[in-house]
């Protein structure tokens, strides 16, 4: 697990606490039964916190796990690293 | 306090196997984040207990509030947003923004708030209520530019602090401060308009943890501090006295030392309000005489006691100080203008608060001043706040010969002329009764603090009696000095017992047992004990009284009791109730 995937872990250990890191990691709606609305604005929220960023996403339900975020954060990462390359 | 702190705080309350502190917030909002922020909070000022925060449904709020007004919690919270008072004047509805709409939008808004009012009026019969009156700014509605003031506006400004000014009559409501939530919280960083549309949650992050923060100190008002000893030199006036002179030291704009009258005027009203107030300064006794006859002096030297004026370590004055006035030093600020003297005082006192008086920086004085404020601040202020200064002079030389064995206990309390009073009152409940159990540490049976709301569940009990102690002497009244409750079914037992510690030396405590023997016609009283940290000056009379080492659930009988009070003479007493 690198830096970013911890630190992204660390978020879902924040809302999911109930959850072990294997599970974070495969961590989705379907295998987390408390992963509801809220639960997704506030682990946004904790992400934008955490990684000191502003998710422009109007609906949130497109994060609808911890990979589908991970590959978002990497992303981002990468537009911020090449200012250029905005598609 | 970041989020993510506020999750993890939440996570380890969960293991408290504790009471719970139940709080209903009534908002219209979706209160998500504040929500979270709100326990965590709460769960930092009630250590023990579990935090439950309950809400009502999304955009009712005068039917949250009716929930409120019904519900089981040991607090409300009010928090009330302009969409509240009319939905036109939020984000989420749609929009209809003419100007006929803004007489309507006040119209309908007169109306709510009142309803806003009676509902907070009913509902601090009950628990105390804490209110938040909007926050966010207006949306444009009003056809004038935002650099002026609408009628719109104003009308509506106005009309929530004509319910806040209402409202904050009856002692159990607790409104926010919309300055102090300004000062820490900027106006244009509270409305999170993505969040609003989203969520329904209108507030920025860094908003609703300022706000959170501070409507848990409006829920749990921290204890003010009881003490306060201050420095003269540089402190209390301008000017080195030994050097300068009487005549040369200053408090005044003349001499660019305005902000020690400030001070001085603070101390003033502080002693007031019951705060003790003493000196610890190396200096020439005389001199300092000198200045305290000077008429200009905004504090007048008997709002001080002691006042401890010599060139000995300030340590050793400060230990005298605490010695007199018997409180802990963790209630207890000594301010001074050197750091030296602060190091001083904290090596050897490490629980008083000690503050560097910023001399020549008159912005940080009245940083100084406001925090000060903050420190000894308090709701309301009681008849025995206000004499506080006042009977501990005057019977502290009466005492002291006492407890120095030049009197008897005996000729000590005749000569005094000692009367003491007894209350058993249960309706309406006296709230200073409240205040002296959750203040009390010394003469404290158990340590155990009351929630308002658990305080009057505990005398619902139809065999629950509350017998408030009041003092006076020839010195003066020292006012209601003790509580004690507990409950009478066939054996009486004491759940709660505290006397203030201004009233030790007296026997007021041996005369309220035989005053509950004699009233409850018992021969056994059992008591709920608990050793603190703190509670030894209670542990040791029970031991006086039990001759061994007294354990939780002791008993005292009425025979013990005789044979320790035979030797001193009976006050006068008075009972009620």
């Amino acid at each position: 697990m690198d830096e970013q995937q911890k630190r992204l872990a660390s978020c879902f250990s924040a809302v999911f606490p109930e959850l072990s890191c294997e599970e974070i990691i495969h961590a989705s709606p379907a295998t987390v039964p408390s992963w509801d609305s809220v639960a997704v604005v506030t682990l946004l929220t904790v992400i934008e916190e955490e990684f000191g960023i502003s998710i422009e996403e109007d609906d949130p339900a497109k994060f609808d796990s911890f990979q589908r975020i991970l590959s978002y954060l990497q992303e981002a990462e990468r537009k911020s690293q090449s200012p250029n390359d905005v598609g | 306090m970041k989020l993510v702190e506020a999750l993890n705080i939440l996570q380890s309350e969960k293991q408290r196997k504790g009471e719970s502190f139940t709080c209903f917030l009534a908002t219209g909002m979706n209160p998500l984040h504040l929500k979270t922020f709100l326990a965590a909070e709460l769960s930092l000022l009630y250590l023990y207990q579990r935090i439950e925060i309950h809400q009502g449904l999304y955009g009712d709020f005068l039917g949250n509030l009716n929930r409120l007004a019904n519900a089981d919690a040991d607090c409300g919270i009010v928090l009330m947003e302009w969409g509240d008072l009319d939905s036109r004047l939020g984000l989420r509805t749609v929009t209809e923004w003419s100007a006929s709409a803004c007489i309507d939008i006040l119209s309908n808004a007169k109306a709510r708030a009142l309803q806003v009012q009676e509902t907070i009026e009913k509902t601090c019969q009950r628990m105390p209520v804490v209110l938040c009156m909007p926050t966010l700014p207006l949306p444009p509605i009003s056809f004038v530019p935002g650099w002026q003031a609408s009628s719109l506006e104003i009308d509506l400004k106005a009309l929530v602090q004509s319910v806040a000014s209402q409202v904050s009559q009856f002692p159990q409501v607790r409104i926010l401060s919309p300055q102090r939530t300004e000062l820490v919280s900027p106006l244009r960083e509270r409305l999170d308009v993505k969040s609003e549309l989203l969520s329904g949650f209108p507030y920025k992050l860094g908003h609703a943890s300022t706000l959170a923060g501070l409507l848990a100190c409006l829920t749990r008002m921290p204890a003010p501090k009881k003490g306060l000893i201050t420095d003269l030199d540089d402190t209390l006036w301008r000017g080195i006295l030994g050097e300068v002179g009487v005549d040369g030291i200053s408090w005044d704009l003349d001499h660019h030392s305005q902000m020690h009258a400030l001070y001085q005027g603070l101390l003033n009203a502080f002693s007031s309000e019951g705060v003790l107030l003493a000196v610890a300064s190396k200096n020439e006794p005389s001199l300092v005489q000198e200045v305290f006859n000077r008429k200009d002096l905004a504090l007048s030297a008997n709002s001080i006691f002691p006042i401890e004026v010599s060139w000995g370590p300030k340590s050793e004055a400060v230990a005298r100080i605490l010695k007199t006035w018997n409180v802990g030093p963790d209630s207890v600020v000594f301010i001074d203008d050197s750091s030296l003297e602060l190091a001083e005082v904290k090596a050897s006192h490490p629980e008083v608060e000690c503050i560097q008086f910023p001399t020549k920086d008159s912005a940080a004085i009245y940083d100084l001043v406001l925090h000060l404020r903050d420190l000894f601040g308090r709701s309301s202020i009681s008849q025995e706040d206000s004499i506080r200064v006042k009977t501990m002079r005057s019977s502290h030389s009466g005492l002291a010969a006492y407890e120095a064995g030049k009197t008897s206990p005996t000729r000590f309390l005749e000569q005094i002329e000692a009367e003491i009073s007894f209350n058993f009152g249960k309706s309406p409940l006296d709230p200073r009764a409240l205040e002296l159990v959750n203040k009390t540490n010394q003469f404290n049976l158990n340590g155990k603090r009351y929630t308002e709301a658990s305080w009057h569940r505990y005398f619902l009990d139809p065999t629950s009696f509350l017998m408030l102690v009041s003092y006076k002497d020839k010195f003066g009244p020292l006012g209601k000095i003790a509580v004690i409750a507990g409950r009478h079914n066939k054996k009486l037992n004491i759940d709660m017992w505290v006397m203030s510690c201004r009233a030790f030396s007296r026997r007021i405590e041996h005369r309220c047992l035989e005053e509950l023997f004699a009233k409850f016609d018992v021969d056994e009283i059992e008591l709920d004990y608990s050793p603190t940290d703190r509670n030894s000056p209670l542990a040791q009379f029970l031991m006086e009284i039990l001759s061994v080492t007294p354990s939780p659930k002791c008993t005292i009988s009425r025979r013990a009791l005789a044979a320790q009070s035979d030797a001193f003479p009976r006050l006068q007493e008075t009972t009620n109730g």
